[in-house]
């Protein structure tokens, strides 16, 4: 137990202790007693000067007495240290209500969102991404998918050319992403499963159609490839893409490069069916053209439709941007005005 | 293409409303974009007979106002009636009071004095074209009074506006789209019953035909109809061409329409009088012919265009439009009638290099039907004996030299099950490919079908498929996800690139926009480099500001802050992500940018924001190339130094505030500055702009290391402060002092951050950098790194001849 010396000792540094209120008289006691000529410090220096039968007790007592106070005055330094902060707060004047310290706030373009949103649907059913080029011949963008020069189907497709000369031009801006296709099969042989998405022009310009535009294009090429199995999948994109409750339907259409072809109809995600004005009171909206890829293009690159058959789907970014925000006029997406863009963030 | 619901009905029993049968239409591929009421807006009107007009009234709004006696058979009544052509006689459209018109009821009203008790006509009073001046609206003289105006003239009737996708052809015409519907629905199909009554004389001995240029006109055939009387087309006629969008013309005209919309061949009838030697030659133009079209424009025709000729000179321009010299007129009384079959491509040529897309050339260019013509040349001959009063001659003058063979494709019931993945029951498949026209025949397990002339889209086996599962019903197809081996969603460097620098940008603050890839030939002075690559330009473009492609990155931001200024939206912080176009040996060097550009306020108004009284800090060039820095580290691109130089390969900055960074030795991953105020200019930009441009194909270029861990410091690190002054005429930059900082600091630095920059009155500088040390092995001691402050700082201040402010 204790020692009488070094009790008093205690005892006086522990009601000054108490009776100290800020951290500078803490650290002015923490010198008195504990600093290097303090009065704990001076007795344990001078044990030797006991007699000897003294000093283990004095020394153990002394020693006890300084871990003692080391730790009051560090338990009270911290409290003393938090009342300080709390003056220093209310000297402050301090105001939650006041806006917070933000970060500036980005924001990704729609079309970049909704791209990436279909994209990574099809790369996690295990398609792959490929790209190619926005300049490209008419071999690929038209004649390789089954449109020849001079075929009516060019009318569907309003195509600017690039001005190189010659009475019967053969560079062109690609219209569809489907010369990814092509370049696809012609570079590798089946299976494919590919997604291409990609900038794309026409000759065209109104409040639904801006002569650039955004399109995905999808090919899956095997063994057996169906167009059950083109509806399934079609299926399974909707209801990630629009929600689960999503159905498609199918609509016999006409591109050269499928046969059969289908329009693809998704139930109106805001009516779920029963007519509205975005649907246009027919509860469906269409979202993109598919179909079987039709034999001749197989052929064309060297596939044989009897070993392989495969089925093609091309969708307008824009298009499905305006149906899921409830845009309407497409010249939003490339006037940029920052109110408009950070809509979406 | 305009199909009134009663015509299709002719030829098809239906009991389905219009709606209905538009879906069915829908769900087979036809589609249907409306359908509308004929005259929607008028009811109650009825045939009237103007027994006599008696007193004048005198004149309002440049017309006599006249009493007439109207009949309606049962009644006769008082009307008041400015009509010029309102004479006794006259049959004419009445609106007895209580009739709707499109302008409302009518009721008796009182007209200078006389009681009036309903309306004569016009066209535009009863909302059925734009004639008003020329009168009331004269009916036949056989047109029985009272009956009902709509019934009379058809006009009770729906139309159909149908879509008709480039490979049906055979949907261009009432019966085609009959045909259809009667597949559909398994009712029955009955074509209009051709009976041609023909006289003595051979067409053979009257009409000469000679193709001179079979490859472009596979079958020629003309017949002669002696004796017609050319005038207007009795009512049903002229009131079912309007229905369909055509303007009556003639008898002898309208029959050729009317044929061409009910089966869907284009005819053509020549004044015969005008042929010489009454022979048609088939051939191709001359170079620099000339023709005058029924349009009055004359034509100058090229070597590879196809006309129709006598032995004298062009009189039409095949499958395109007739020659006004040859054209029926009111004189005629001898026609010769043409229904041939042209070469698709060639007509869609001709047609497209003189812009006439006539519906002749519209249906050619899709395939007429080289068998049917022969029907559509007897229906006509038919309806011109009835209609014109004519004779027909004995028989077809038909020139076919090569008849085409009906191709026959076989149909393996195997084959539909794996294309759909389902299929119908084989006899089911039957009875659709017969309901469509064609000739099934069993081989074994397979059908064999047999194309007829009006469907040449169906070339193979999937095609046949496809008008099975037509017709069978695409929501018959399950959809099911076929089980296949499991691949890798790949996504290409390319796109992983592109989507590390959005996240990074964005979470840096910055707004992502997409602009068009067009390029203003105007701004070329300014924003294309001397020596560049010569820009791509469309050949048709949508306007003259977007006739180029992009070759400078900075055009759309620059626009998108243009835009945004002018919309009140000062502080503009964007990315995009972009390509610019160069020429190359085949198609385009596409090259692929990352452009950030700024201006205005660094953050948004907040009181937390720095500056003083809601005056902003700007935006200033370091902010560009801090952002550059950002995106050049996120790609992995380390180890970057900064040059000065006043050229640079992107045109558009200013060249006293632009830089490049270099990495890799000498390979420049960005280059930024301040936008010219010439650039500027361009978009009437006010406010400074700063940009930075990376080139990401070149970055891509460059393998970034892989990452490896390295230990963490064991020993505690010493921090040394360096301030050096550099006097206003010393040309010292701060990459220069860094880096003999480094040099001299030795082994021991591990971190050197410039962290005070001040710039005197005088041009003075003061930089200071703090410099950390740390050893791997031991705690560096006070003396030794007091020991390498003192070196470094004296050497450095040494070597580039500045002031060591000491710490």
């Amino acid at each position: 137990m204790g020692h009488p010396r070094v009790d008093a000792i205690l005892e006086e540094a522990r009601s000054a202790i108490a009776r100290a209120g800020t951290a500078a008289e803490l650290e002015q006691l923490r010198v008195r007693y504990l600093g290097r000529n303090g009065r704990l410090t001076t007795l344990l220096r001078t044990l030797g000067t006991l007699p000897a039968a003294e000093r283990p007790a004095v020394g153990a007592a002394a020693n006890a007495a300084k871990r003692e106070l080391e730790a009051l005055l560090r338990l009270r330094l911290e409290e003393a240290r938090e009342v300080e902060r709390r003056a220093a707060r209310a000297r402050q004047r301090l105001d939650l209500t006041l806006p917070g310290r933000r970060p500036p706030r980005g924001a990704l373009h729609p079309l970049t969102q909704v791209q990436d949103e279909i994209v990574r649907i099809f790369v996690g059913l295990g398609f792959a991404v490929v790209e190619g080029p926005e300049v490209e011949s008419d071999y690929f963008n038209f004649e390789a998918l089954n449109i020849p020069r001079d075929h009516p189907a060019r009318d569907m497709q309003d195509t600017f050319y690039l001005a190189d000369g010659g009475p019967e031009p053969d560079t062109l801006l690609r219209t569809h992403t489907s010369p990814v296709q092509i370049r696809t099969m012609q570079a590798q042989p089946p299976p494919v499963r590919i997604i291409c998405p990609g900038r794309v022009y026409r000759r065209d310009a109104d409040l639904t159609h801006s002569p650039v535009f955004h399109q995905v294009e999808g090919l899956a090429v095997d063994r057996d490839v169906s167009m059950a199995d083109l509806k399934g999948t079609l299926e399974l994109f909707a209801r990630e893409m629009f929600g689960p409750r999503s159905r498609i339907r199918f609509r016999p259409s006409f591109f050269p490069f499928t046969e059969p072809s289908a329009e693809v109809d998704v139930r109106c995600f805001l009516c779920e069916g029963a007519g509205c004005r975005v649907c246009k009171q027919s509860g469906w909206l269409e979202i993109l053209g598919s179909g079987m890829v039709h034999p001749q293009v197989l052929r064309n690159v060297g596939y044989d439709p009897e070993e392989v058959t495969g089925w093609a789907f091309g969708m307008g970014v824009e298009r499905i941007a305006m149906l899921k925000y409830g845009i309407d006029d497409i010249r939003l997406f490339y006037e940029n005005d920052l109110r408009f863009l950070h809509q979406f963030a | 293409m305009k199909i009134p619901y009663r015509w299709l009905r002719e030829y098809v029993d239906l009991d389905l409303t219009p709606a209905q049968a538009a879906e069915r239409l829908i769900q087979a591929g036809i589609e249907v974009a409306a359908i509308h009421r004929l005259a929607p807006a008028m009811a109650g009107v009825v045939v009237g007979v103007i027994e006599a007009v008696e007193r004048d009234l005198g004149e309002s709004r440049g017309h006599r106002l006249r009493v007439c006696r109207v009949s309606t058979g049962r009644d006769r009544f008082t009307v008041v009636c400015g009509a010029p052509n309102a004479a006794p006689g006259v049959r004419a459209a009445f609106a007895p009071p209580g009739a709707l018109l499109p302008s409302g009821r009518v009721e008796v009203a009182t007209i200078r004095g006389v009681a009036s008790e309903g309306m004569l006509c016009s066209e535009r009073e009863l909302g059925l074209g734009d004639e008003h001046e020329a009168g009331v609206l004269v009916l036949d003289a056989d047109a029985p009074p009272g009956a009902d105006l709509r019934a009379y003239l058809g006009l009770d009737d729906d139309i159909l506006e149908i879509e008709i996708t480039p490979n049906r052809a055979d949907c261009l015409a009432v019966v085609g789209v009959a045909r259809e519907l009667a597949a559909l629905t398994g009712a029955p199909f009955r074509p209009p019953e051709i009976v041609l009554k023909e006289g003595d004389e051979a067409a053979a001995d009257l009409a000469r035909v000679r193709i001179e240029a079979p490859d472009l006109c596979a079958r020629f055939t003309a017949r002669v109809v002696s004796g017609v009387s050319v005038r207007p087309s009795p009512a049903w006629l002229a009131w079912r061409l309007r229905a369909v969008g055509l303007r009556p013309i003639s008898n002898v005209v309208d029959v050729t329409n009317y044929v061409m919309w009910e089966l869907g061949h284009p005819l053509h009838a020549f004044d015969y009088a005008t042929v010489t030697d009454a022979t048609i030659v088939v051939r191709r133009a001359r170079p620099g012919e000339q023709l005058v079209t029924l349009d009055g424009q004359t034509r100058t025709l090229r070597d590879d265009m196809l006309v129709i000729a006598d032995p004298a000179r062009a009189i039409g321009l095949a499958g395109v439009m007739g020659g006004a010299d040859t054209e029926v007129t009111a004189r005629t009384t001898r026609v010769l009638l043409e229904a041939a079959w042209f070469q698709p491509a060639s007509i869609r040529r001709t047609a497209r290099a003189l812009g006439l897309r006539t519906e002749a050339a519209y249906r050619f260019e899709r395939g007429a039907d080289i068998e049917g013509l022969v029907d559509a040349s007897a229906r006509a001959a038919q309806l011109l004996a009835e209609v014109a009063g004519g004779t027909v001659a004995r028989g077809l003058v038909d020139v076919y030299p090569a008849p085409q063979p009906r191709p026959r494709v076989r149909l393996r019931m195997a084959r539909v099950a794996r294309v759909l993945g389902v299929a119908p029951p084989r006899e089911e498949a039957r009875r659709i490919l017969a309901a469509l026209g064609l000739g099934v025949h069993d081989a074994g397990a397979e059908l064999e079908v047999e194309v007829p002339s009006f469907r040449r889209d169906l070339r193979e086996e999937d095609d046949l498929v496809e008008e099975v599962v037509r017709v069978w019903g695409y929501d018959r197809i399950p959809a099911a996800v076929a089980p296949r081996a499991v691949g890798l969603g790949a996504v290409p460097p390319t796109l992983a690139q592109a989507a590390t620098l959005r996240r990074v940008l964005v979470g840096a603050g910055l707004t992502e926009v997409v602009t068009w890839s067009f390029s203003d030939p105007a701004y070329e002075e300014v924003l294309r480099p001397a020596g560049g690559p010569p820009p791509l330009a469309l050949a048709n473009p949508l306007s003259r500001d977007a006739s180029w492609l992009r070759y400078n990155p900075l055009e759309g931001v620059l626009g998108v802050i243009a835009t945004n200024l002018r919309r009140q939206q000062p502080d503009v912080h964007v990315f995009e992500l972009t390509k610019t176009f160069e020429p190359a040996p085949a198609l385009a060097t596409e090259v692929r940018w990352l452009v950030i550009a700024l201006t205005g306020a660094r953050e948004p108004l907040a009181w937390w924001a720095r500056g003083e009284g809601g005056r902003r800090e700007a935006v200033d060039v370091y902010d560009a190339k801090g952002l550059a820095e950002l995106a050049l580290e996120a790609l992995g691109v380390g180890a970057v130094a900064t040059r000065v130089t006043p050229a640079g390969t992107i045109k558009g900055f200013e060249p006293d505030c632009r830089a490049q960074l270099v990495a890799s030795g000498d390979v420049v991953v960005a280059e930024f500055g301040e936008v010219a105020a010439e650039v500027r200019r361009l978009w009437d930009i006010g406010a400074p702009v700063f940009a930075a441009v990376l080139p990401l194909d070149t970055i891509a270029r460059l393998t970034p290391p892989p990452v490896r861990h390295r230990p963490l410091p064991r020993f505690p690190a010493v921090h040394r402060d360096f301030a050096f002054q550099v006097g206003a005429l010393r040309a010292v930059s701060a990459a220069e002092i860094e880096a003999a900082l480094r040099e001299e600091a030795g082994p021991l630095l591990r971190r050197c951050v410039l962290f005070d920059v001040f710039t005197f009155e005088d041009g003075s500088r003061s930089l200071a950098w703090r410099l950390t040390f740390q050893a791997d092995d031991r705690t560096l001691t006070d003396e030794e790194v007091n020991a390498i402050q003192a070196r470094v700082g004296r050497r450095v201040a040494e070597r580039l001849q500045i002031t060591w402010r000491g710490a």
